[in-house]
């Protein structure tokens, strides 16, 4: 008898074993869900040490001896919460921070009401971050901090630097967007026509939702299908199910957007690319990337849909320093931060970085450093090349 | 009975006889508010006197001239003629029937030309995509034609809160339609996704590839939607409809915000958020200020 083109019987047989897991698995996964979960998240202790409106100053415990001599200030974006940094013990950019040595200061910029709509990015970058600066320069007796942005607080972080380069010893950005003319990303693409002045001026701050819907929309397939079929398959999974939890947690908190503040980055930035231009012009001064001198590292993602490489990789040609230092990694916008296999490699790697330059003296050695990666910046298997020295 | 008593209990007596007795009662009925009056024990310095002698004095000029109207109604005379006038009724009762029916015919014809142009506007869509095509009929119809409707001009009083509630209900139309039309684009990558996986799946039965695994067929499935979705999100025509549902949903919400503030929210004793954002701004102005004064001194 000859063989059948479809072996139905070994696909019936497959699907009944299948069907005889599930069933176990929804037993498991009903337990799980029913007993209590750990889902909490920013848990890593800290103390609130300056504030203004709704804006607050988080200073982190430290839990070993402090080795370097100034501290880190870390912005993030207006967009979603820093929470993100510190998800759970074990998975926290912060926490690994402070264990490698690093006093650790970051900027929660809360959540901001009706009133905050007319709040510009000056008010921002010169009002609040300035004088959270100044303060912790107060505070420490120092002339100069080191500076870690994040996403949009990486774009803030590159124009204060500009505009009060004195200030700044070290910057660091990741996944900073700072040149918008691209086509890599789909919100650079849907950006470009929105008529931003209609929508501001209907809702005053952007609502985090709508935001939030425009993220979802994406990879609506990824995001608002298959992470979701993944949750069920391991909803048996306890360890699975809270980190689950905690990052669903962490993505809908999403507080609004100033609307002044998302007008200007949205006509400044996303339309017109003033940025990387040198063009823009924030509390009436220009901001010049030629004037950020000190030394820059510069992450970003190979895989991210929000902010592609291309977005990030034209700022260290750009600017004055000679200190500079792209570095590309094969994961997306988040995983950088919440990522096992980058949770060993990103901060310690920047905590080297940051020693290296934390002390006036070493600044020589640094710059013979950022020679040799800056031609190997310009081969055009730069990302093959950061790979290999990794694995290495 | 003679012909003088048959005319006599003609409808033409029946209606003057009516007219009198009525008369009467209410001329009896008057003379009784003196007396009423006098019995009600008022006060001398409560003011009543003077209301009810006004209510008196015009309830009894009414009640002349409907006695001098009676008077004239049941001579003898004016009876005649008004019975005789009756039977012209049912002509001019059809008169006026003739003329709304002309007017109605008119507005028919007035929306059947209407109805013409809707044909004529929707000549290029062929209906082979039934959905994208109504919705796009619909739209433009309500666009050119049914949204004349509510651009009739409001009179009166009430005008600017009809204007506001119509304007609200246009605008909510708009952004109903383009939404619809938005959604209906999301949902062409999942109904496309189905069907080359039902090709790929058939190609793949031909070479007796089926994969055993049902995760393997999901997988292929998702991975087919991530490029369809990919492919429509980066088309100048989502960026063009998400734009447009965008814009439409920002002028619904400020229609409404409009009808809500200015005449629901306005009548309550409490602010509205137009009045909070002047502030909100005259603050934020201040402390800048204050902060320039502080930073030069």
């Amino acid at each position: 008898m000859a063989q059948p083109k479809i072996s139905v019987d070994l696909i019936l047989s497959k699907l009944a074993e299948e069907a005889e897991k599930a069933g176990e698995s929804a037993q498991k996964a009903s337990d799980v869900l029913l007993e209590s979960l750990e889902t909490k998240i920013a848990v890593t202790p800290y103390d609130v040490v300056y504030e203004e409106d709704r804006v607050k100053l988080k200073h982190y415990k430290p839990t070993v001896e402090i080795q370097l001599k100034r501290p880190l200030l870390i912005v993030y974006a207006l967009i979603n919460r820093e929470t993100m940094l510190d998800l759970q013990p074990g998975r926290s950019v912060v926490q690994n921070f402070l264990q490698e040595g690093i006093d650790v200061y970051m900027i929660d910029w809360g959540y901001p009401a009706r009133k905050d709509k007319y709040l510009t990015i000056d008010d921002h970058v010169n009002g609040y971050m300035d004088n959270i600066v100044d303060f912790i320069l107060d505070k420490h007796n120092l002339d100069k901090i080191h500076l870690m942005g994040i996403c949009m607080g990486g774009t803030f972080c590159v124009i204060y630097s500009a505009l009060h380069p004195e200030k700044i010893k070290n910057m660091v950005t990741t996944v900073t967007p700072t040149n918008f003319d691209t086509n890599q990303g789909l919100l650079h693409i849907w950006m470009k026509d929105m008529d931003v002045d209609r929508i501001v001026d209907t809702y005053g701050n952007i609502p985090g939702d709508i935001m939030n819907m425009g993220f979802l929309l994406l990879n609506p397939a990824r995001l608002m299908i298959d992470k979701y079929v993944g949750f069920i398959e391991n909803m048996a999974n306890k360890k699975f199910v809270e980190n689950f939890v905690r990052m669903e947690k962490w993505i809908f908190d999403s507080p609004d957007v100033p609307g002044e503040t998302f007008r200007q980055f949205v006509r400044d930035c996303y339309q017109k690319n003033l940025l990387i231009q040198s063009k823009m012009e924030v509390g009436g001064k220009r901001v010049d990337l030629k004037k950020i001198t000190m030394p820059l590292l510069n992450y970003y993602g190979k895989y991210d849909h929000l902010v592609p490489p291309e977005a990030c990789e034209l700022l260290t040609g750009k600017v004055g320093s000679k200190d500079t230092e792209d570095i590309c990694l094969d994961t997306g916008h988040i995983g950088i931060y919440v990522s096992s296999k980058y949770q060993k490699e990103f901060v310690p790697r920047i905590a080297r970085w940051l020693k290296k330059r934390d002390e006036d003296k070493k600044k020589c050695g640094a710059k013979k450093a950022t020679a040799k990666k800056r031609v190997a910046k310009k081969t055009p298997k730069k990302t093959a090349a950061l790979k290999t020295k990794k694995k290495k | 009975m003679n012909e003088n008593e048959q005319n006599k209990s003609g409808p033409e007596t029946l209606f003057a006889d009516w007219m009198k007795t009525s008369t009467a009662f209410w001329e009896s009925m008057a003379s009784t508010w003196p007396a009423f009056n006098k019995a009600g024990g008022v006060t001398p310095d409560s003011k009543r006197d003077d209301k009810t002698s006004r209510f008196q004095k015009s309830w009894e000029s009414t009640q002349k001239t409907w006695t001098a109207w009676s008077q004239i109604i049941t001579e003898p005379e004016t009876m005649e003629t008004l019975f005789k006038e009756t039977g012209m009724l049912p002509e001019i009762f059809l008169k006026i029937a003739q003329t709304g029916l002309n007017s109605f015919v008119h507005l028919q014809q007035q929306w059947l030309e209407r109805a013409g142009k809707v044909q004529e506007s929707t000549k290029s869509y062929t209906f082979e995509n039934f959905d994208e095509d109504a919705l796009k009929v619909w739209t433009k119809l309500y666009e050119t034609e049914l949204r004349k409707i509510f651009n009739i001009p409001q009179l009166g009083l009430t005008r600017f809160y009809q204007e506001k509630m119509i304007r609200s209900v246009d605008k909510f139309n708009m952004f109903q339609s383009n939404l619809t039309e938005f959604l209906r684009l999301l949902s062409l990558p999942m109904e496309k996704s189905f069907q080359v996986l039902q090709e790929k799946l058939v190609a793949l039965a031909d070479e007796g590839n089926l994969p055993k695994d049902s995760k393997v067929y999901y997988q292929m499935w998702i991975k087919i939607l991530e490029g369809n979705y990919m492919t429509l999100l980066q088309s100048s025509e989502y960026t063009k409809i998400l734009n447009k549902t965008l814009h439409s949903m920002s002028e619904f919400s400020e229609a409404k915000k409009d009808l809500l503030q200015d005449t629901l929210l306005y009548t309550l004793p409490i602010p509205t958020q137009k009045e909070m954002d002047e502030l909100y701004k005259e603050i934020y102005l201040l402390k800048k200020r204050i902060k320039e004064l502080e930073n030069r001194s």
